[in-house]
C-alpha cells in the first residue's frame, strides 16, 4: 500500500539517511591527521614517518603491506589502499539518494582507474604494477578491474564499456588518439554528468556549485601550468573542462590568450582572487596551485557546517581525506627527494 | 455515556499522537546514534541518551491521558 505523499515525507527518506551517513563521517573525520601533527612529520625522516603511520589509522594498510615493500613504496601503496578503503565504504554504509550521490562523486575513481588500466595495456605494464596503482572507490570493483586487467587489446576493453558514458572517449583512444586527450575526455565526461545534476535543494544547489568551482580551479590550473609551459592558446583550449561556475569555455578562451602578467592581473574578479590576492606576485606555480585548492575545501567545509544532513559534510571528509593523503604523500616523497622542510611545506594543503 | 467514548477517543489520541511525534523525532537521531555508536562505541551512553529524549513527549502524552481518563 502506498503511504500518503505528507508520511512518505515525513518518515520516507533524508533526515535518517543522511544521519546515518553524516554521524559516521563526522566521526571519521575526527581520526583525520590533525594539522599540528604534520610540523612534527616534516621533521622526521622517512622511516620515522613510517612508523609514525603504523602507529596511526594507517596501521593496517602499512602492516598488510610491509613484507612486500618498503620504503616509499610502502608508503605509496598503503596510502592508496587506506583512501580506495575509506572511500568504499563510504558507499557501503550508505543507501538510497545518499548513496547514488556519493557514487556519483566517488566516479572521478572509476576514470582513475581506466586511465591506469588503459595506459598499464598501452605501455606494457606487468598486472602487478598496474593494479598498485589502483582505487577501488567508484562503482567498478576490485573483479571488475581484475576482468579488465585480463583483457589483451584495449580495443576489448573498449567494448566492455559499450553504453556506459564513458565508451566514446575510450572508443576514440582505440582509434589512437593522444593518451592526455583521452584523460581529458574521461573527465569532461565526468564533471559533465555531475554538473548536469538537477538541483532540488538548497543543499543540492551548493553541491553542484562547487562542483564546478572544482572545475574552474582544474581549468584555471591548467591555463596556469600550460601557460607556464609556453603553450599556445588553442592546446589549451582542447584541455579545458565546460561547465565552471565563473570560467566558461568563453572565459577560459580569453583568458589562454593573455600573457603570463596580464592573465594574473585578470584573475581578479573572479570567486578564488580572495585565496591568490595576498602572495600571487612572484609566487610559484605549485604554491598557486596549493592555495587554490585550500581555498575551495575551506569553501566546501564552511558550507559543510550550513547543512549537516546533506551531501556536503561527505564531500568534506571525501575532500579532507584526499588532501591527508596527498599531504602524506608530499612530506614522502620529498623526504626521499631530500627536499628541505620549508620546500615540503610550501606544498601542503593543511587546513 | 457518548462523553466517556469521547474521553477515550481523547486519551488514546493524547497518546498515540505523542508516540507517532517521537516516533518521527527519533528516526533521525536514533540513525545518527547508531552511526555514530558503529565507528566507536564510546558514543553508546550519549547515543542512547539523545534517541530516548523525545520519548519525554510521549510521557507528557499518558499524563494527559491519565488526567482525561480518571480525574
Amino acid at each position: 500500500m502506498d503511504m500518503p505523499g505528507i508520511f512518505k515525507r515525513l518518515i520516507g527518506t533524508k533526515p535518517s539517511e543522511w544521519a546515518y551517513v553524516v554521524s559516521r563521517v563526522r566521526v571519521m573525520s575526527r581520526k583525520l591527521i590533525p594539522a599540528e601533527e604534520y610540523n612534527k612529520m616534516l621533521n622526521m625522516e622517512l622511516d620515522e614517518v613510517i612508523r609514525f603511520l603504523e602507529e596511526s589509522e594507517y596501521k593496517k594498510e602499512i602492516d598488510e603491506l610491509g613484507f612486500k615493500y618498503q620504503g616509499l613504496t610502502l608508503i605509496d601503496y598503503a596510502l592508496s589502499l587506506n583512501l580506495s578503503r575509506a572511500y568504499s565504504k563510504l558507499i557501503r554504509i550508505s543507501k538510497g539518494t545518499p548513496r547514488d550521490l556519493i557514487s556519483a562523486y566517488l566516479r572521478r575513481y572509476d576514470i582513475w582507474n581506466i586511465m591506469n588500466i588503459v595506459r598499464g595495456k598501452m605501455f606494457n605494464f606487468p598486472s602487478e604494477e598496474i593494479e598498485a596503482t589502483l582505487i577501488y572507490a567508484g562503482e567498478y570493483d576490485e573483479e571488475f578491474c581484475k576482468s579488465l586487467m585480463l583483457k589483451e587489446t584495449i580495443e576489448e576493453i573498449a567494448k566492455t564499456f559499450e553504453g556506459t558514458p564513458f565508451y566514446p572517449a575510450l572508443e576514440k583512444i582505440v582509434r589512437v588518439c593522444p593518451m592526455s586527450e583521452f584523460e581529458d575526455d574521461l573527465y569532461k565526461i565526468y564533471y559533465n554528468g555531475l554538473a548536469g545534476i538537477k538541483a532540488e535543494t538548497l543543499d543540492m544547489k551548493y553541491f553542484i556549485d562547487f562542483i564546478k568551482m572544482e572545475v574552474d580551479i582544474k581549468n584555471i590550473k591548467t591555463i596556469l601550468r600550460l601557460k607556464a609551459d609556453g603553450a599556445s592558446a588553442e592546446e589549451i583550449m582542447t584541455k579545458i573542462i565546460p561547465r565552471g561556475l565563473q570560467i566558461s569555455e568563453d572565459e577560459a578562451r580569453k583568458l589562454a590568450a593573455l600573457e603570463w602578467d596580464e592573465l594574473i592581473k585578470s584573475l581578479e574578479g573572479y570567486w578564488f582572487w580572495e585565496g591568490i590576492k595576498d602572495s600571487v606576485e612572484g609566487a610559484s606555480l605549485s604554491k598557486i596551485e596549493a592555495m587554490l585548492d585550500r581555498l575551495w575545501a575551506k569553501k566546501v567545509l564552511s558550507k559543510s557546517h550550513s547543512f549537516p544532513l546533506s551531501v556536503l559534510p561527505v564531500m568534506a571528509f571525501i575532500l579532507l581525506k584526499k588532501l591527508e593523503i596527498d599531504n602524506l604523500r608530499i612530506i614522502a616523497r620529498g623526504k626521499a627527494a631530500g627536499l628541505d622542510v620549508e620546500n615540503i611545506k610550501e606544498q601542503l594543503v593543511i587546513i | 455515556m457518548p462523553v466517556d467514548g469521547m474521553v477515550a477517543i481523547g486519551a488514546g489520541l493524547a497518546v498515540g499522537l505523542a508516540g507517532i511525534g517521537a516516533g518521527l523525532g527519533e528516526q533521525g537521531i536514533g540513525a545518527a546514534a547508531v552511526g555514530a555508536m558503529a565507528e566507536d562505541p564510546d558514543f553508546f551512553g550519549r547515543g542512547l541518551l539523545m534517541t530516548v529524549i523525545p520519548e519525554t513527549i510521549v510521557i507528557f502524552g499518558l499524563v494527559i491521558s491519565f488526567l482525561l481518563m480518571f480525574i
